[in-house]
């Protein structure tokens, strides 16, 4: 076995590297420089600092914060080290081990991969549907104050008194089977051609001009109002939030740091990400949406026909696109819906019997 | 007879399978000859050279005298990959307290892997100090300022309130940008060495906060027309009071020679979309690198607007399509790239190169800098 190896030698006072010429013994490591200097390191004293890659030079240091250190370029010096000194195996790197730590390596990554995926799948939802609901309301009502100013100002509202009414009422019928409400609910309907409404938090709900003139009956108009008043209880912009900030820290834990560009790629990653956990709020809001319909007697039909109208305008996004999407498939949803209706039971009210709907939803 | 395995070099192989790792010896040895290297395989099995200390070839002292040299980058993204999946998984359970020193080894193998006149650098700071640091760093800045922007808004304070504690903290905030600046780059030169020789920052605090301040009001005034000044101060400030062991950095680069291009690359902005700016910022690297001298030697770029653009382009795309996963390839990449426009000219007399190490160093402009989302790169 091969025990003197050429190296260089670094004093820690100049940047000039001395030849050497290093020799391992039982007690240590010999070093003879070419000044003509010759000393021992014992193994005890001498840490590794370099050298756990192919191609890196090995680097031993000896002494305190400031060192001397010996470079040695052949790794196979680290295999004749453990040979001579085996029981000092823990403190210098092994090449030959470099094979296993690429196995453990790989071990780690499937590990994250697991850990990482079960925060995504169980860890962040449970600690937001759980969090989210102890959340103040006064809070949250805070934070949708400006929200509202943004999405509805005073100036865009439709504040005709009769389409005022009838909405109010519709949203009362609704409601008044719950047991007990912690938030003010309020509907505002803004003159906008967009076919959407939205839960702002804070319990106001926003119906734009479109969505109003979309649905053909009060009750297609309860069907859209009892989803997005389930949003507001079941407290998804609270559970929102906070998922999308847990995200952002997974995403920030699995790169690192992230400065500049990269940080575009990190947003996209986290939004696909969340992307996922607005579907399932979605389906969540239609499924108690259509029980609060059920249990307002309000016919069930009318959020079923409503969907069925905005797939024939509106079509539905193919294949992969669908996991792009916010909501899930409009065609998935219907079929959820009419399990939900089952068999029409006890007979459901007839919602604004005594005014001409189609008339009041052109009065925004 | 026993012999030598050229692969790993255990000593006593049996037969013509290495025990340890299992390479068919002879095999290995034609795969090498027909390589035309050899090398491993002949140093390894050489009989041990039993030539006495004496016998000394001369040794180049310090490499060429007055040559060209280069910064070259060994490492892999595979193996940073590597280091870096095992960090986040000792991350994840150990509730984000391995972190730092996860920060210790990536800094570690990226300068380890670098590379100048045959001897790779080396990091000495540790992921106590950074611990340390960051809980400094939090008591004296981010608590602090993050009640300063939240408690009002919570409490539901008065208008006027809400207005003033979101001034002072802008201020506090604006204060410590440059604090953190300096407080990150003494400490990490301080923890960074070549040849056991620690390099170090010696500028004071309080200037730089000076000056920072000071352009960043004037860059205001004049509407962006003084930050071409401001950027190179600034690049002074941080040049000058850099030194490798007793050795001076020295930069003698003037702000107005990059104002023509400042305002070229304003008037383009609209034509080109904003990509002349990429140009500019090739042109500031150039000019940055060329007026920067240490000893005798001084450093020159060649790096281009349009190289700058591929890599970026490559950078983007390369995280986008892997979700950010790609970081450590765009990492290597990024050192790989600075490097190879950049050469050191001139003479160094490595012997005169003497240690002149500041370790007593606290980690906590690190921790600031931290906060403030701001990271260094070699640029």
């Amino acid at each position: 076995m091969q025990t003197d190896w050429e190296g260089f030698y670094l004093d820690g006072r100049t940047a000039a590297r001395q030849r050497a010429r290093v020799r391992l013994m039982q007690s240590g490591i010999e070093v003879s420089t070419e000044g003509g200097l010759t000393f021992l390191w014992p193994y005890d004293q001498v840490r590794q600092t370099q050298g756990f890659y192919a191609g890196e030079q090995v680097r031993l240091e000896k002494g305190g914060e400031i060192a001397e250190a010996l470079l040695i370029s052949d790794a196979a010096f680290l295999t004749a080290l453990h040979e001579v000194a085996p029981e000092r195996r823990t403190r210098f790197h092994d090449p030959a081990r470099r094979r296993t730590r690429v196995e453990l390596t790989l071990l780690a990554a499937l590990a994250v991969i697991g850990i990482a995926l079960a925060i995504y799948q169980w860890g962040i939802p449970i600690l937001a549907a759980f969090v989210a609901p102890r959340v103040p309301i006064a809070w949250e009502e805070r934070l949708g104050s400006s929200v509202i100013e943004q999405l509805a100002p005073p100036k865009k509202r439709c504040e005709d008194q009769e389409l005022r009414a009838a909405v109010d009422d519709v949203l009362k019928t609704l409601t008044a089977p719950l047991p007990s409400r912690p938030f003010t609910l309020r509907v505002i309907v803004v003159n906008d051609s967009l076919v959407n409404a939205m839960a702002v938090p804070g319990g106001h709900i926003v119906v734009f001009r479109g969505l109003l003139k979309r649905a053909r009956t009060p009750e297609e108009f309860a069907g859209v109002l009892a989803h997005e008043v389930q949003h507001v209880l079941q407290r998804h912009v609270m559970r929102a939030l906070l998922q999308h900030a847990s995200t952002g820290l997974l995403v920030v834990a699995l790169t690192g740091d992230v400065s500049g560009a990269m940080a575009y790629g990190l947003e996209a990653a986290r939004t696909l990400g969340t992307l996922q956990y607005s579907r399932v709020a979605e389906e969540e809001a239609d499924r108690e949406g259509m029980r609060m319909l059920r249990a307002a007697r309000v016919d069930p039909e009318g959020m079923i026909t409503f969907m069925e109208g905005l797939r024939r305008k509106e079509g539905d996004p193919a294949g992969f696109l669908r996991y792009l999407s916010t909501h899930p498939t409009t065609a998935d949803r219907i079929e959820r819906l009419r399990s939900l209706a089952g068999a029409p039971g006890r007979p459901s009210i007839k919602l604004l019997p005594d005014s001409d709907w189609t008339a009041l939803r052109e009065r925004c | 007879m026993a012999e030598t395995c050229p692969k790993c070099g255990y000593a006593d192989v049996p037969g013509d399978e290495c025990p340890r790792c299992r390479v068919i010896v002879s095999k290995y040895r034609a795969h090498l000859q027909s390589l035309g290297t050899g090398g491993v395989a002949t140093l390894v099995a050489a009989p041990a050279p039993s030539a006495p200390p004496s016998q000394w070839r001369p040794s180049p002292a310090g490499g060429a005298p007055g040559g060209i040299r280069r910064l070259s980058f060994h490492g892999s993204g595979g193996s940073l990959f590597g280091i870096h999946i095992v960090n986040v998984l000792l991350t994840l359970i150990t509730l984000g307290i391995y972190y730092f020193w996860g920060k210790v080894r990536v800094r570690s193998y990226l300068l380890s892997q670098s590379e100048f006149e045959g001897d790779r650098f080396s990091y000495h700071g540790t992921g106590k100090e950074l611990l340390i640091g960051w809980l400094k760093a939090m008591l004296v800045f981010g608590i602090p300022v993050g009640l300063l922007v939240n408690l009002p808004e919570f409490l539901d304070a008065a208008f006027e309130v809400k207005v003033a504690a979101g001034v002072l903290a802008y201020c506090i905030v604006t204060v410590f940008v440059p604090v953190a600046m300096v407080g990150a780059r003494r400490y990490r030169l301080s923890r960074t060495a070549w040849r056991g020789i620690r390099f170090s920052f010696r500028g004071r605090v309080w200037d730089f906060v000076k000056l920072f301040v000071g352009g960043t009001l004037l860059s205001l005034v004049t509407l962006g027309l003084y930050s071409p000044f401001f950027a190179t101060k600034r690049q002074g400030f941080m040049v000058s009071h850099s030194y490798f062991g007793n050795q001076k950095f020295d930069f003698d680069g003037r702000g107005r020679d990059l104002f023509s291009p400042y305002l070229v690359a304003i008037l383009l902005t609209l034509p080109t979309l904003g990509l002349c700016w990429i140009w500019f910022a090739a042109r500031k690297r150039r000019y940055f690198w060329d007026h920067t001298s240490v000893s005798a030697a001084r450093f020159h770029s060649t790096v281009t607007g349009g190289a700058l653009l591929g890599l970026y382009v490559v950078n983007l795309l390369l995280l986008i399509v892997t979700l950010g996963l790609a970081w450590p390839w765009v990492k290597c990449r990024n050192v790989r790239f600075a490097f190879r426009y950049l050469t050191l000219e001139g003479p160094l007399d490595m012997a005169g190169i003497q240690q002149e190490a500041q370790v007593a160093v606290a980690a906590t402009g690190e921790g600031l800098a931290s906060f403030l989302d701001m990271d260094f790169d070699l640029g």
